[in-house]
């Protein structure tokens, strides 16, 4: 008995001790991995698939293009253009022409860059099933090999959409021969291979030995698929990794309730960003549906995010980066926050049932939607909730047709021509079709300069927010927490894409 | 003994094509398409439909699934659309961390629930035996994911004595292997062990007070003495069946721990997929599950027939 009671205060000691150590915390040690010149970063989603030809997930794009393989031009945050597997080029002076000489350079698994490999993967992005790829392509009547190192590709009218695709996913290059595996092993010239990829679990990256460009710093990193954003978070902040580039917003709260924006570089940029909207099936009448974007209290959103430092509020479809952005006010927002005047509206359609197709599996969309739909009920209208997971919502609302449903929330790239629709048959997922926004994004696409695409892009936004279909929320902005000694993070250049290459502790 | 088995072998292949069925039938009822999900919202319906082509997604369902069982019966299980990978591989490569999970975590559950759960069951009534009683309740009311985040925090966070989360394969690091596991062990044993010790102390309770218990007391053994030499072989048969079920729900049931660890077992795989809609590995996966879970079941009822005769020669 005795013994029993000396092991008891024993046992009782030890875990006093193991607490407060625990509770003492302690300063943050450097990363293991900095003098290795290594980096450890976390990802919340596992892309399931590396092609990225056939597919146009998020997961994927932040990881193997920019690191693995490359466009042929780089467009940077000022503007200007860098060559990427393209040393130079030629712009006709009616844009109808354009003309890439190809630099001598191997891709990662030793063989050269060819002619034949560029004219493949434009041939490949143009007939690619994923909207945004082929999109680039519209205008495009051939792609021709010029000589052993130039490529032509000829379009039958002006098309921004066509060279700022030549930098982004539109225009990656691939070999090829190894085409049939691009899903699992993609290769580039980009200034890293692929070493390794393990669903739900990793992917390896190690410095290219035969890049043509400057080495990059880091020479190996390692990307952990954590989907549990809590368990990424106890990662960082046990230094297990150098990086969460990616922080969604459902973890923005506790970024500053564990002052982990304190002991790490929090860094926002809008190009991972996306703006959050609600969307009302255009076949409801338009009074209706400007009676709904009056109950949404775009306030309400971001304070349930719990970091207004990563969101603003807005009523135009678009990304602070995007020249024809505009913050929610007085000018920008046709029918603002005004509930009294959506419940005097509301009785007219008291009667008409409505039906809110809501993600059930993505803590982005649920808390939205958990503020819209008590607010448009307690307004006075008949709204039912459908909660499903992506799978059964990718089928009735993406591609169902008609879609099924009357509103809905949804979060993803501030892409404006996905909202285009050339004929009623080509309309989107939502089966938004404006003809007058069609008209201005296609006279967007053929302006001859800059400030004449800005203007017809300002006239489109316009038109998307009088309709009150695409009804934006919020545009978040793309957040993350680097090693306060991992240095170099640049905002994405190629669409989303984190640039491993750009780091260095 | 011999039709006892083969009864029982006749049931676990009844049972075995029924799953089969049920598993083709389920996933395909949940709606969605893998190919809507691969191209994105965009996508058009000729793309989706020209991609689920080549997938094979649009034959009949009858001639999908006998396509499936017949590959399954011939040892293939089938490919992942997207990537091609054979499903076999993508399951021996989570077993590698499933099993030492599952096994590790259903071993610790039983050291604990075994000596606590009989110590328990002779102090019943008094404070100590209450106290254990009281803390297996609330072991039981702990969620795992909860556990699991709290012993994350607190063992990997604040001491750093062990990796948050995270896998190091058993082939880069034995020891990092090990020590990627021991957190995740840790919170599926301690909840494991909550809910056995409840088994442990009533099938002793039980036992107790049975007479060959008291007789062997009356011949002069003691509690302990009677308890070890007849009573547990008695103990044993209710705690085998919890024992059973419970390996049944490991393999395959881990999926929180393997989320909150993120560890790449076949838990958050079959979860992953049935998310995409990957059917085939869903499909092949789940059967393989079933199949061990009946065979588990099948061991489970030979080891009832070894622990009681009278079992034995009612079969």
């Amino acid at each position: 008995m005795k013994s029993v009671n000396k092991l008891t205060r024993q046992i009782g000691a030890i875990a006093a001790a193991v607490m407060l150590v625990a509770a003492s915390g302690g300063a943050m040690a450097a990363s293991p991995r900095a003098a290795e010149n290594k980096v450890v970063l976390i990802a919340r989603q596992d892309p399931g698939t590396l092609d990225y030809v056939t597919s146009g997930l998020t997961a994927l794009r932040l990881w193997i293009p920019a690191n693995v393989v490359e466009p042929l031009v780089y467009f940077n945050k000022d503007g200007s253009v860098e060559p990427g597997v393209a040393e130079s080029w030629t712009i006709s002076d009616d844009k109808l022409t354009y003309e890439f000489k190809i630099r001598k350079a191997t891709f990662s698994d030793g063989t050269p860059v060819t002619v034949e490999d560029v004219i493949y993967s434009l041939n490949t992005m143009k007939a690619s099933p994923v909207v945004n790829n082929s999109s680039a392509y519209n205008a495009v009547t051939a792609i021709e090999k010029v000589d052993d190192s130039t490529v032509k590709v000829t379009l039958s009218q002006p098309s921004q959409n066509f060279w700022h695709g030549m930098g982004s996913v539109a225009g990656l290059i691939q070999p090829e021969h190894a085409a049939a595996s691009i899903a699992t092993n993609p290769i580039g010239t980009g200034p890293y291979v692929l070493k390794a990829y393990t669903t739900n679990s990793t992917f390896e990256f190690e410095a290219n030995p035969s890049y043509w460009g400057t080495k990059p710093a880091i020479t190996a990193a390692t990307v952990r698929i954590v989907t549990d954003g809590t368990a990424g978070l106890n990662a960082l902040e046990a230094g297990e990794v150098d990086a969460v580039p990616v922080i969604t917003i459902d973890l923005w709260e506790q970024l500053t309730k564990r002052e982990l924006d304190k002991k790490f570089t929090l860094l926002t940029y809008p190009q991972i960003g996306e703006p959050t909207y609600a969307v009302f099936n255009q076949k409801l009448d338009p009074e209706l549906r400007q009676a709904l974007a009056e109950t949404l209290d775009r306030q309400s959103f971001n304070d349930a995010f719990g970091a207004a430092w990563g969101a603003e509020n807005t009523c135009t479809f678009a990304l602070p980066n995007q020249p024809w952005y505009s913050p929610e006010s007085a000018e920008s927002c046709p029918y603002p926050y005004n509930y009294e005047s959506a419940m005097a509206k509301a009785s007219k359609w008291a009667s008409t049932p409505l039906e809110y197709a809501s993600l059930s599996d993505v803590p982005d969309l649920s808390l939205p939607a958990d503020i819209m739909i008590p607010a448009m009920q307690g307004a006075g209208f008949n709204v039912t909730r459908n909660a499903i997971d992506l799978a059964r919502y990718s089928q009735l609302i993406f591609q169902g047709r008609p879609p099924q449903f009357d509103i809905t929330v949804m979060s993803g790239d501030a892409e404006p021509t996905q909202w285009a629709c050339p004929t009623a048959d080509k309309a989107g997922w939502s089966t938004y079709c404006s003809q007058p926004y069609t008209d201005a994004l296609a006279a967007a696409d053929a302006a001859p300069s800059d400030e004449a695409y800005l203007a017809k892009m300002k006239e489109a936004a316009d038109i998307l927010r009088k309709d009150a279909v695409i009804v934006p929320l919020i545009a978040k902005k793309g957040v993350g927490l680097f090693d306060p000694a991992l240095k170099g993070f640049l905002e994405p250049r190629v669409l989303v894409a984190i640039e491993i290459g750009k780091l260095h502790w | 003994m011999a039709i006892y088995v083969l009864r029982k072998l006749a049931f676990f292949v009844g049972a075995v094509f029924v799953a089969s069925l049920a598993i083709f039938l389920l996933i395909r009822a949940a709606g969605g398409n893998v190919a809507a999900i691969v191209l994105g919202k965009d996508a058009t319906a000729e793309a989706i439909n020209a991609l689920a082509h080549t997938y094979g997604l649009d034959k009949p369902l009858p001639v999908q699934y006998f396509d499936w069982l017949f590959g399954m019966l011939q040892g293939q299980l089938g490919q992942s659309f997207r990537t091609k990978e054979f499903v076999a591989d993508l399951v021996t490569d989570r077993l590698s961390i499933s099993i030492p999970l599952a096994l590790s975590g259903l071993i610790l559950g039983l050291i604990i629930a075994i000596p606590v759960g009989t110590y328990a069951a002779r102090n019943v009534g008094k404070p100590s035996g209450a106290v254990l009683a009281l803390l297996s309740q609330i072991g039981i009311a702990v969620p795992v994911f909860w556990a699991g985040i709290l012993l994350s925090v607190l063992f990997g966070v604040r001491l750093g004595w062990l990796p948050t989360g995270g896998w190091i394969d058993w082939s880069e690091s034995p020891i990092g292997a090990i020590r990627s596991l021991v957190l995740p062990v840790l919170s599926l044993g301690l909840i494991m062990g909550s809910v056995l010790i409840r088994y442990v102390r009533s099938a002793v309770l039980d036992v107790m007070n049975q007479d060959y218990v008291r007789t062997a007391r009356a011949v002069g053994m003691t509690r302990t003495q009677a308890l070890l030499s007849v009573g547990l072989r008695n103990a044993a048969l209710p705690i085998v069946t919890i024992v059973g079920l419970q390996i049944a729900e490991l393999i395959g049931g881990t999926v929180i721990i393997e989320m909150v660890f993120s560890l790449p077992g076949l838990s958050r795989m079959i979860l992953a997929n049935v998310a995409a809609r990957e059917v085939i590995v869903v499909q092949s996966t789940v059967m393989l599950i079933i199949i061990f879970v009946i065979f588990v079941n099948f061991v489970v009822d030979l080891l009832y027939g070894i622990l009681d005769p009278r079992i034995r020669n009612a079969a």
